[in-house]
């Protein structure tokens, strides 16, 4: 049959006008990262801290209310110097500031993976197949295709990140059953909010430059490697030798870790639980059995730095915040201007 | 045929050219007249559909007269540095198919993007459709469609997710998108190779993707720079057939991009002919192609060489082509000189028209009246 003896129908529908211009780019390049088993295992492996915090701040509600479902699990708690144990309630901002806190060390591991996973692709295989006019001669402007490729990393970074931090805080309200919990929390919902959306800017932006620097996504794999592993190493390694205060600002993911330490307010209740554990600890060694059953010493007390009670038991090697903030907003001017040099408009000569 | 124009009558009444109409009628007394449609009175919403005529838009840039073309720039200039690409390019492009003729580096593809709003001019103004290119960049490109002359491609696709993805970036909800994306595959003969890989299609398939992804949302206006570059005369026939059908039997207005005369001339009804960012001609094919008073093209039943000596004694010059000759009479004669030799030697003539210009003439002869090399 001639395929003009197929037809050609008018179309009548509408236009849908309540989406923004880019919400198309980014629904057809989820559609299309969703089918990588890769990114769908990274999201899977991603779920298992969401669920850590979300069952931790599940059973700090039920400890709150010394609710007797807990009763087989006690000895968990039995560790926990006596002032908390007693008044749970007065140190709920500071326990969930820190599980939140710990929830995003994690997190940040696996944005960094589904960046790697989700963006070399997004720019430069545009550039490499031309794709540019096709999408600058629809209804959109540069922003609109820079806008969209960006929310494709970031529905993926945010949906490790915001969408468990909203999910557990649900949950963590809905077994505090106490309304002051809100007004003790909201803080730390907004600020991890917060962090979620720097995360997913701060790294959409700088994956996206990278995807346009090359038209082979392999380049843009290695450039991502070094800025996270390579960076993280180097900063490591400068950290061991003197007078390197400012190692730390090598490695991008303690960059975003001291943003969100500010953000959180985590120095400040590292410190408060750290004095409430040394003060536990030396009630014990005035012979007060604030120890366990066999004395043994506690693990988590004993790491906590005596001479920096901001550090938290796992040590600091987070750089200030705002040098930190600064680098993190250095990057995304760098990455804009990487952008509008390397993805053109079409007003040019051929 | 649903190809037009929304919006608001204008103020005066007059006549214009367009196709459909949905909005208010003029506030002023008066009446509009569509061609072939229905009329709209003052203060009264009126909605119609008409063949080959609309109602009265406002007068174009400040009250030039006439009625509404569906393309028309006023001085267009744009330079890139050194580099003038139109130099006060103004034109009036009337529904149909428009032929964009004009060797390498005429400004066919900078026009092209002044049309769709994807460049900023330097000077000049011009409306696509009754809209401004200056304002309305965005609602342009969503009721045009445009194939760009590269090889472009959304990677990673496979043809119908291609076309459904141009059309949800026109504004298609999905769903529609998608229905439509199956459909115009169809039509373009690519419904066979609707789930391969776009990379994985050849040149020729890939020209009639981007015509698909360019028609998914039924455009007013297809735009399409070099449809056949680089494709074999096969495909390239089949594209051209395609062209001619969205023209002419589905009513969609076509702006073609070419070098290529044949091409222009097998779909268009009109051309431009660009030359240095100047239009150097512009009109309807048939009456560029203008008869030449003392040129004709004569077959006789007889020995056509005896005949073309009779007319070398007589003055004229008779250079044989194919079946027939190509005569040219001496300045003052006229036809009649012809039959009187025929008459006078009994010869039959079978054939005789004024010979006419082809198109390579006219585009050769506005390059050369333009300054340009060709």
């Amino acid at each position: 049959m001639p395929i003009l003896d197929q037809g050609y129908q008018h179309w009548s529908g509408r236009f849908a006008t309540r989406a923004p211009r880019w919400w198309a780019i980014t629904r057809q390049g989820v559609k299309v990262q969703i089918k990588n088993r890769w990114v769908v295992t990274t999201l899977v492996g991603a779920l298992l801290p969401a669920l850590v915090l979300a069952a931790f701040l599940g059973i700090w509600g039920l400890f709150e209310q010394k609710s007797s479902i807990l009763t087989p699990w006690l000895f968990l708690f039995q560790n926990l110097p006596e002032e908390l144990r007693a008044g749970p309630k007065g140190y709920r901002s500071t326990v969930w500031t820190i599980a939140f806190t710990q929830f995003f060390e994690f997190q940040i591991f696996f944005s960094m993976m589904l960046t790697l996973l989700v963006g070399p692709d997004l720019i430069s295989q545009d550039l490499r197949f031309n794709a540019l006019p096709l999408y600058l001669s629809k209804p959109l402007r540069r922003i609109d295709y820079f806008i969209g490729k960006l929310g494709i990393i970031a529905v993926f970074l945010l949906a490790v990140t915001l969408a468990p931090v909203v999910l557990a805080y649900v949950i963590g309200l809905g077994f505090s059953l106490d309304p002051a919990t809100l007004r003790d929390t909201w803080r730390v919902l907004a600020a991890s909010t917060a962090f979620s959306f720097v995360v997913a800017a701060s790294a959409g932006l700088l994956m996206l430059a990278f995807s346009s620097l090359s038209r082979n996504s392999r380049h843009v794999t290695a450039l991502w490697m070094g800025l996270w592993l390579v960076g993280n190493v180097a900063s490591g390694a400068l950290l061991a030798t003197p007078q390197r205060d400012w190692a730390p600002l090598l490695s991008y993911t303690s960059n975003l870790g001291g943003v969100r330490d500010a953000l959180l307010g985590t120095d400040a209740e590292w410190k408060k639980i750290g004095e409430v554990f040394r003060a536990g600890r030396e009630m014990a060694r005035s012979g007060a059995s604030a120890f366990g059953p066999f004395g043994r010493r506690r693990a988590f007390e004993a790491s906590f730095d005596d001479d920096n009670p901001t550090a938290g038991p796992f040590g600091s090697s987070k750089p200030s915040w705002p040098w930190s903030a600064g680098v993190l907003a250095g990057l995304a001017v760098v990455s804009v201007a990487i952008l509008s040099t390397r993805v053109r408009s079409l007003d040019r000569l051929k | 045929m649903e190809v037009g124009w929304e919006g608001e009558a204008p103020a005066e009444p007059g006549l214009g050219v367009g196709r459909k109409w949905e909005g208010e009628a003029p506030a002023e007394p008066g009446l509009c007249v569509r061609l072939g449609g229905s009329l709209a009175l003052p203060g009264h919403p009126a909605r119609g559909v008409g063949l080959g005529g609309s109602l009265a838009l406002p007068e174009l840039f400040g009250g030039r007269g006439g009625g509404a073309m569906l393309i028309e720039l006023e001085d267009l200039t744009k330079t890139y540095g050194a580099v003038t690409a139109l130099a006060g390019l103004s034109v009036a492009l009337p529904e149909g198919a428009v032929g964009l003729l004009g060797p390498n580096g005429a400004g066919k593809t900078t026009m092209i993007r002044a049309l769709l709003g994807l460049i900023a001019v330097d000077r000049g103004r011009g409306r696509v459709m009754g809209l401004d290119i200056l304002t309305d960049a965005l609602e342009i490109r969503r009721r045009a469609g445009f194939a760009p002359e590269d090889e472009c491609l959304f990677p990673g696709l496979t043809g119908v997710r291609f076309v459904a993805y141009a059309g949800e970036l026109v504004g298609m909800p999905p769903r529609d998108a998608l229905q439509r994306a199956h459909e115009v595959l169809d039509y373009v003969e690519l419904g066979e190779a609707r789930y391969r890989r776009v990379e994985s299609y050849s040149t020729g398939m890939k020209q009639r993707l981007k015509i698909a992804s360019a028609i998914v949302h039924d455009p007013k206006l297809l735009i399409l720079d070099e449809p056949t570059n680089g494709m074999d005369p096969a495909g390239r026939e089949e594209i051209l057939e395609l062209c001619r059908d969205l023209s002419r039997a589905k009513g969609m207005n076509l702006l073609i991009s070419s070098h290529l005369l044949p091409d222009v001339e097998a779909v268009c009804d009109h051309v431009v002919v660009l030359g240095g960012g100047k239009v150097l001609a512009s009109g309807r094919i048939d009456e560029l192609k203008r008869a030449h008073d003392r040129q004709f093209e004569l077959r006789t039943r007889g020995d056509q060489r005896r005949f073309a000596e009779l007319l070398t004694r007589r003055g004229a010059t008779a250079e044989p082509l194919n079946d027939h000759l190509l005569i040219e009479l001496p300045e003052g004669a006229t036809a009649a000189l012809l039959w009187e030799i025929a008459d006078s030697h009994e010869e039959q003539i079978r054939l005789l028209r004024p010979r006419r210009s082809t198109l390579e003439e006219v585009f050769l002869g506005a390059l050369a009246l333009g300054g340009e090399p060709g």
